[in-house]
């Protein structure tokens, strides 16, 4: 929805160097949420340059307190965050919480952070607060993450001189499309219209495609496909993509992901020191956050060494009379965090297979991330790929915010007169998505993988005879029980003229298009008629708010199987 | 099971048309083309049945939008650019307009063979086909057009949309032999019943097979014979269909579909 004014100014490809104050304004800036650290960064003119905060910093903690009557967040706070935790007045892991509800692990595993979530284990969004004056101050990670975004956009919008609207966002792959609503939501509370949710692999897969073409300017390499893996993990998830790039077009052959970061190293190696911390903690007092704090801070400094040195020394006064005093080492910590190793390959492993690519295939193999320091991590990702060596030339924590920025100047319809930005990235859906059917299963209509956009339909019946109503219940996910997914949404299908079971044939469409918005149509047509019995629906997902957990509860409560759906089997 | 294909296919189509394809917060509203749907559907209904993934090719029937001509074949020095009415210079399929840059709308007497500059036929150089649907999906990708106006974003979605398609239905050998038939006016009913009792009986066996097969070592076996088969009829398919013997050529498809069927379902035991 350009203004003719910009049409203009866009449309006419000779403006030079770029640089006119006219074509500027329009640059989408790319933000990089981490769990624990955000960056935010431009295209501006000639390169992707990371914007600093005024104290010079270009990556900034992730976290707000709430701990005057205006809330502030790691932008623009002097205070440094590791005493901030300390006085339970800090929120942070908003990008693990979001959109998330109390009968989730990751929720589980974020109970003993130093401020409060509280679940019920009902389906509802958890009870997130920070103590401010010793009363608990109720938030949403929505919340926490738009007035992150405000300080975020506030810094670059004194930079730039000029109003920030448009972003890309790089958003984790294992995210649910209900889960992208709510970074959505966030954005619009904080004033940001979002271009693009580029899951963080494919904005490094970006810059790598970006990087391929500039060596086949310099000379330097060949213009034949590349085909390379990106690994990602971060403190809050664990993603990976195969993406084969020619010519500055990339195309993901697949993405995998898991909620599985340095979050988790971090809490199993605190579980690790002081055993019976979750008891220890568990009335969220003033004194067991900050020993908590305490814990949390000496614990990840130690992480942080064993990536340099092969043991660490860590001495720390809990102040509730504890002490841990300890020396531990690297095979330790890895011992510790078998698991977690174990699922970062397991990732790994079922992206190639996704992506039908074998390992010699690979050009380059790309680990990035906070976690990407971990010597255990960068050995995994070598012993999965087969590989000596790992890419160079990326900045690890910077990778992705500079790919979501050439997305963002991609996107604005922004050219280069050096070809830089003669880029494309067709992307592909990160997790399937089906409807319930055949009792309590998952049948998936569109499988993961799927190059966007998409377009898939299937063919269902009804369960029972002169069944007038069917409901469509929309999820996502890989699971196989229907309710171990995603909820997206549901509507009903009335007025279906009775026939026996079997007979009337429900044609469920899923597309998803080029902006990936998803939309679920469905009709109805009995043999012998042309045309759908019922007027088609065509629905807008995801339609759940708040509570969907609950919800697909309660549907099944009120109206069990009454209202099933099974696919009509292929012939085989 | 036609009756829903070609009866809903066009159905995707028109919200294709329909919905808004530039941002993810353009508020959504259901508009006029909704409700026109009935009509829509109507007059698909007489659109001879159509392989299912194909809704695109129904679309000359169904949108009289901006099909004013009648489906016929255009001579390709006539065509011109909707934009900069510069002529299509005939050396590529005309999507997009090397003057000014602008997409076209899609012209469906372009064949999928065609779209990849290659003869119409079922052995084709696969290899050669991504770098060429790279290079199209880097003029006609709806993500490369925001500036441009509404009408040329519809185009790029439906264009880039169909390339995707075309790109997907030659790499597989299946589903190309499948389309190679369709374009000579054969089609062919994926989920048909199998009456060749030669095949019927084959078929049976293998799935016994398969059920009693004691470790992964059987199943691999298993599946790696069905990759041999598959590749002997896919070589009679090449045959029959060069002879244009279609009839064979149905059945070479019957078994290719089973061949590749019971593979997946090793696959998904392994």
């Amino acid at each position: 929805m350009a203004e003719p004014a910009y049409t203009v100014a866009s449309d006419s490809e000779t403006t030079g160097e770029g640089k006119s104050s006219s074509a500027f304004p329009e640059i989408a800036i790319g933000i990089d949420i981490g769990t624990s650290q955000c960056s935010v960064a431009i295209w501006n003119g000639s390169q992707v340059e990371l914007l600093k905060n005024t104290r010079n910093q270009k990556l900034m903690r992730s976290y707000v307190t709430f701990k005057d009557e205006i809330p502030s967040g790691g932008v623009s706070n002097q205070l440094s965050h590791e005493h901030e935790m300390l006085s339970g007045a800090a929120i942070f892991n908003m990008k693990r919480l979001i959109g998330r509800v109390d009968t989730d692990p990751v929720v589980h595993a974020s109970k003993n952070l130093p401020f409060l979530v509280q679940t019920l284990d009902i389906g509802v969004r958890p009870f997130i607060a920070a103590l401010v004056n010793n009363v608990w101050r109720s938030t949403t990670p929505e919340e926490v993450l738009a007035i992150f975004l405000v300080e975020l956009r506030i810094m670059a919008e004194i930079q730039l001189k000029r109003p920030i609207r448009n972003v890309v966002l790089s958003i984790p792959v294992s995210l649910s499309r209900f889960q992208l609503t709510r970074i959505e939501r966030a954005c619009a509370m904080a004033g940001l219209h979002v271009l693009r949710l580029m899951p963080e692999p494919t904005a490094v897969a970006l810059l790598y495609a970006q990087q391929q073409q500039q060596m086949i300017h310099d000379n330097m390499g060949s213009g034949s496909e590349k085909i390379a893996l990106v690994f990602n993990m971060g403190a809050g998830y664990c993603d990976v993509v195969v993406t084969a790039t020619a010519g500055g077009v990339s195309q993901i052959k697949a993405l995998a992901g898991s909620a599985t970061g340095g979050e988790d190293l971090l809490q199993n190696m605190m579980r690790h020191l002081l055993p019976n911390s979750e008891k220890l903690f568990s009335s969220h007092s003033i004194n067991e956050i900050k020993s908590m704090g305490l814990l949390r801070v000496a614990t990840q400094d130690a992480i942080h060494k064993l990536s340099f040195q092969e043991s660490v020394q860590i001495d720390v006064d809990l102040g509730n009379g504890t002490r841990i005093c300890k020396v531990v080492n690297r095979e330790e910590f890895e011992e510790v965090n078998q698991k977690i190793f174990e699922k970062c390959e397991s990732v790994t492993i079922q992206c190639l297979h996704d992506a039908k690519v074998e390992i010699d295939d690979l050009t380059d193999v790309i680990v990035v991330g906070g976690c990407s320091y971990i010597p255990k991590i960068r050995n995994l990702v070598k012993s999965v790929c087969k590989r000596e060596e790992l890419y160079k030339g990326m900045n690890p924590l910077e990778a992705a915010v500079c790919g979501a920025a050439l997305e963002g100047a991609v996107a604005s319809g922004i050219s280069d007169p050096f070809g830089s930005l003669d880029l494309l990235t067709i992307q592909a859906t990160a997790l399937g998505i089906g409807i319930r059917a055949n009792g309590n299963t998952l049948v998936p209509i569109i499988p993961r993988n799927t190059t966007m956009p998409a377009r898939k339909e299937l063919i269902f019946t009804t369960v029972h005879d002169s069944q007038t109503d069917v409901l469509i219940v929309v999820y996502e996910g890989e699971a196989e029980k229907a309710e171990d997914n995603h909820l997206l949404g549901y509507f009903k299908i009335m007025g279906i003229p009775p026939a026996p079971k079997g007979v009337p044939e429900i044609n469920v469409c899923m597309d998803i298009d080029a902006s990936n918005v998803l939309r679920v149509l469905a009709g109805v047509i009995l043999p012998g008629s042309q045309q759908p019995v019922v007027p088609v629906m065509e629905v807008r997902m995801p339609t759940v708010d708040d509570g969907h957990g609950w919800c697909a509860e309660a549907l099944h409560r009120a109206y069990g199987s009454t209202l099933d759906v099974v696919t009509v089997q292929k012939k085989i | 099971m036609y009756k829903t294909r070609k009866l809903w296919t066009p159905v995707s189509t028109v919200i294709r048309r329909a919905r808004p394809t530039t941002c993810r917060l353009t508020p959504y509203s259901p508009n006029s083309q909704i409700q026109s749907l009935p009509s829509q559907l109507e007059t698909s209904s007489r659109v001879p049945p159509r392989y299912g993934s194909h809704f695109l090719a129904n679309l000359k029937i169904s949108s009289k939008t901006y099909c004013s001509q009648p489906a016929v074949k255009i001579d390709t020095t006539t065509k011109r650019c909707w934009n900069c009415d510069a002529f299509a210079d005939g050396t590529a399929p005309f999507l997009y307009c090397d003057f000014c840059r602008s997409i076209q709308p899609v012209d469906f007497s372009i064949d999928y063979f065609q779209i990849f500059g290659l003869e119409k036929g079922y052995e084709i150089e696969v290899d050669g086909l991504e770098g060429k649907y790279k290079d199209w999906q880097k003029k006609l990708h709806p993500d490369l057009v925001h500036s441009k106006s509404e009408k040329e974003r519809e185009y790029a979605a439906e264009q880039s949309a169909r390339v995707i398609d075309a790109y997907r239905t030659l790499s597989k050998p299946l589903s190309r032999a499948i389309y190679a038939l369709r374009l000579e006016g054969v089609d062919v009913d994926e989920e048909q019943t199998v009456s060749d009792p030669e095949l019927l009986t084959e078929i049976m066996e293998i799935r016994e097979a398969v059920e009693e097969a004691p470790d992964s070592h059987t199943l691999n076996q298993i599946q790696s014979e069905m990759k041999e088969k598959l590749e002997e009829s896919s070589n009679s398919f090449a045959n029959a269909y060069q002879s244009r013997n279609f009839d064979e050529a149905v059945t070479c498809i019957q078994r290719m579909t089973y061949y590749q069927r019971a593979s997946e379902e090793i696959t998904k035991k392994l």
